[in-house]
């Protein structure tokens, strides 16, 4: 290394087999040379300014959740690191395609568990693991969606093992979230960084907001000029509120809370100032089980009365569709490759990380002999919640945690400890690596599929960390995407 | 337009008039206070503008860095600068996509300012002018950008609603509270500082200067505050700028609710218009002024019974 170099002098290259995105075998890759060039040229204070820089544009522009402790909010920010996460083109078109080939599979699970269920009866995916999902919503059972699709937007979570090779660690297909630090995070550095973008050639994400308005108009049961999209959110306490206002705002479209809107002869109203308006499109970021307190829970006011209802008789749309987290399930998730093979006949082009189901007794076994290699998760939780990191974790709790599979085994899976590749950082005024992974978000609209060259990069900010979540001390970056 | 948008537009907006005015009265109240310590009190200020108990006023009146503190930082007093910013933001926040992307950063912004610690000291320790000039030109700068982005539809109309409604309010209120301490009587001579500072605390001092000729006369203040057409904080104005911009939601939609709301508007307005300075003050400058006020708040309950009602 030349004396240039000095700022990644503390980079701590680990000696356990690990890919690292910015340094190769012979140095630094060709695609992060243009990002570490202007690292070795600019001073660490300056660095700092940047740094500061971006978190002030955060708070002015109210990129923040709000943390209510003793009645009194405090505003935080979603930690950012401000080196940007660099993917090639070539890297990209093999992501687009896997991504693409999945969700397709996926948007026909969904369709055919919800109707004629051929890929139980053909044994592929097991009866009782549909069943016994806890978001398997036999209220969905043959209702027929616009045009088939299920899955409008999907944030399929992808991460790196040692070799470089992808792997799928989850698909959402729910109400992922996190699109609109895709969005923002470009934006704040187009700010700290001047014409950095343009001189690597990055592929914009700007237009994520225009294609899904374009997808959501599509979907108007009523054929009129200006359908009524919405946004449902379930208010400004909501951890992702920023979220939902941006897109509203980008997509000119009225963001509603549950409280806004009516049901009336199977048509949903909005209540506005010169009477009730009938709402054509919803894209909901209220959970399932939110949705509807006269079909789901019924103690839920974040919801609207008989707004199922409204949806099975065609009146309305709902993005993403309602029951797809039988789909999503981490149980589930091993039979994707099959679903791949038996609805497209395809070979998967992403692979997926080797899953045991704790349900099937010699899995069981297997897994519980050798927690230590493993990562075990509840089937149901999301967020980094109720997981065990089999080689971090204590005698004591992995104890207590076989207490727990053994009282329900279903609600488990188990993956062998896939170790996630390391970014680039700017640390406590040092580049350090991180560990990253990455959710494109893929649109499904009457035209086909469609993913924004970009996506959200998590980073594990706490050394040595592999879990990228923000609750439990993640935080994000840019993303750029290459076009040569 | 949904109700609720509507609703928290028009609260923001009434929120943000009433810091403005807050902190103009704050202002004036000191520089009157530097002029004649002994005899100064912040009593009235501290009556009409905060709910506290009589011991506690007592306690605070003749000292003005803690009424200061109490009423811009007081995170007790829900009538504080910090708790009436902080209410305009919590309702800007949630109809952000109404709004423009300016005027919510700007409201952010606010909202950021008063709550940095630095303040409190500044506040404490040192000028009190410009701690409340900077907070004034927070308030500006809201208007500007409001003004300048805001597009002109049914959303603008309701912030301007909420702005004429809550400054005719206001007006009202610091002509009362200035005329209290002359037991409402307009022939009573005074020092003229006392209405140099009322008319200050209105930005109503040149046009005075430049309208009424004859020196300071308390007839003469209250025509400006109260029926003069040129004047952006009299209460003839307001009302006119409130007919203005509710009869652009004139519509085929809510017919009953419009036509409620424009008798009410109507009516306060003829009584203004049909008002003169002798007429005031034979019937008696506050029973004048009890009666706008009723008004106004007629106004605002029947506006939230047609136009916000959704829960």
């Amino acid at each position: 290394m030349t004396q240039a170099a000095e700022i990644f002098q503390h980079y701590g290259i680990s000696h356990s087999p690990l890919w690292d995105e910015m340094f190769g075998s012979d140095g630094i890759r060709q695609h992060y040379r243009g990002i570490a060039d202007f690292l070795t040229n600019i001073s660490p204070a300056e660095l700092s300014k940047k740094e500061e820089l971006a978190r002030r544009l955060f708070m002015s522009q109210g990129i923040t959740f709000t943390v209510y402790s003793s009645g009194e909010g405090i505003e935080k920010i979603f930690p950012f690191d401000i080196i940007p996460r660099i993917i090639t083109s070539t890297e990209w078109t093999f992501i687009e395609q896997g991504i693409k080939q999945r969700l397709r599979a996926l948007n026909l699970f969904l369709r055919d568990v919800y109707h004629e269920q051929f890929i139980l009866k053909d044994g592929v995916v097991p009866v009782e693991l549909v069943y016994s999902c806890p978001h398997y919503l036999r209220e969905m059972q043959g209702i027929n969606v616009p045009h088939d699709i299920y899955v409008h937007i999907a944030g399929i979570d992808l991460i790196r093992d040692y070799d470089g090779t992808f792997y799928v660690l989850e698909d959402n297909l729910r109400t992922p979230s996190g699109v609109s630090y895709m969005i923002e995070n470009r934006e704040i550095t187009k700010r700290i960084f001047p014409d950095l973008i343009p001189q690597n050639h990055v592929r914009p994400v700007t237009h994520y907001p225009t294609i899904l308005y374009k997808n959501l108009m599509a979907l108007s049961p009523r054929k009129v000029a200006s359908p009524n999209i919405v946004l449902l959110t379930p208010g400004i306490y909501n951890s992702a509120y920023f979220e939902h206002t941006t897109l509203a705002r980008l997509m000119g479209v009225e963001l509603v809370e549950g409280r806004d809107l009516v049901v009336e002869n199977h048509k949903v109203y909005m209540k506005t100032t010169a009477g009730l308006q009938q709402v054509d499109v919803i894209y909901r970021r209220v959970d399932d089980h939110y949705l509807d307190p006269l079909v789901f829970d019924p103690s839920s006011v974040l919801g609207v009365s008989g707004i199922l209802s409204a949806y099975r008789k065609g009146n309305v749309a709902i993005v993403n569709s309602i029951g797809n987290g039988v789909a999503d399930d981490k149980a589930i998730y091993a039979y994707v490759p099959d679903m791949i093979r038996y609805y497209l006949n395809e070979e998967p082009i992403l692979r997926n990380v080797p899953t045991y189901q704790l349900g099937k007794p010699d899995e069981r076994e297997y897994v519980l002999s050798s927690i230590n290699t493993m990562v075990v998760k509840k089937t149901n939780e999301s967020g980094g919640y109720g997981m065990l990191m089999g080689h971090a974790a204590s005698e004591q709790e992995i104890d207590e945690y076989k207490k727990q599979i053994l009282r329900d085994p279903r609600q488990f899976i188990a993956q062998p400890t896939i170790s996630l590749s390391a970014s680039p950082c700017y640390i406590d005024g040092k580049v350090q690596p991180r560990r990253v992974d990455l959710r494109p978000f893929a649109l499904y609209g009457p035209d086909g599929i469609e993913i924004v060259p970009g996506g959200l990069t998590r980073v594990a900010l706490r050394e040595g960390s592999l879990v990228v979540n923000s609750s439990q001390g993640g935080g994000s970056k840019d993303t750029w995407v290459l076009s040569v | 337009m949904l109700s609720r948008v509507a609703d928290s537009l028009y609260w923001m907006s009434r929120y943000m008039e009433r810091t403005d005015s807050l902190l103009r009265i704050l202002m004036i109240n000191h520089l009157s206070s530097q002029d004649d310590v002994q005899a100064f009190t912040w009593q009235p200020v501290l009556r009409a503008f905060t709910e506290l108990q009589e011991e506690d006023v007592a306690r605070m009146e003749r000292s003005g860095r803690q009424v200061l503190q109490y009423m811009v930082l007081g995170r007790d007093n829900p009538n504080s600068v910090l708790n009436m910013v902080v209410q305009s933001r919590e309702n800007a926040r949630s109809v952000q996509d109404n709004l423009t992307k300016e005027l919510w950063q700007c409201l952010n912004e606010f909202y950021h300012v008063v709550r940095e610690p630095r303040l409190q000291h500044a506040l404490q320790h040192e000028d009190p002018v410009t701690v409340l000039d900077s907070l004034i030109k927070q308030c500006m700068l809201y208007y500007g950008v409001a003004d300048i982005t805001m597009f002109r539809g049914e959303g603008l109309c309701f912030m301007n609603l909420g702005k004429y409604l809550e400054r005719t309010i206001q007006s009202a209120d610091i002509l009362d509270l200035k005329f209290h301490d002359l037991s409402y009587d307009l022939d009573k001579p005074t020092d003229t500082t006392y209405w140099k500072y009322l008319l200050m605390s209105v930005s109503g001092y040149a046009l005075y200067l430049k309208r009424y000729r004859s020196g300071f006369e308390a007839r003469n203040v209250v025509d400006q505050v109260l029926f003069n057409i040129d004047f952006p904080r009299s209460i003839l104005y307001s009302v006119n700028q409130l007919h203005r911009y509710f009869g652009r939601l004139r519509g085929d939609q809510n017919q009953e609710g419009y036509a409620k709301v424009d008798f009410l508007i109507g009516k306060l307005k003829s009584r203004l218009q049909y008002s003169d300075v002798q007429g005031v003050s034979r019937i008696g400058l506050h029973h004048y002024l009890t009666e706008i006020t009723s008004d106004i708040h007629a106004i605002g309950h029947t506006l939230n019974q047609y136009y916000f009602a959704y829960s």
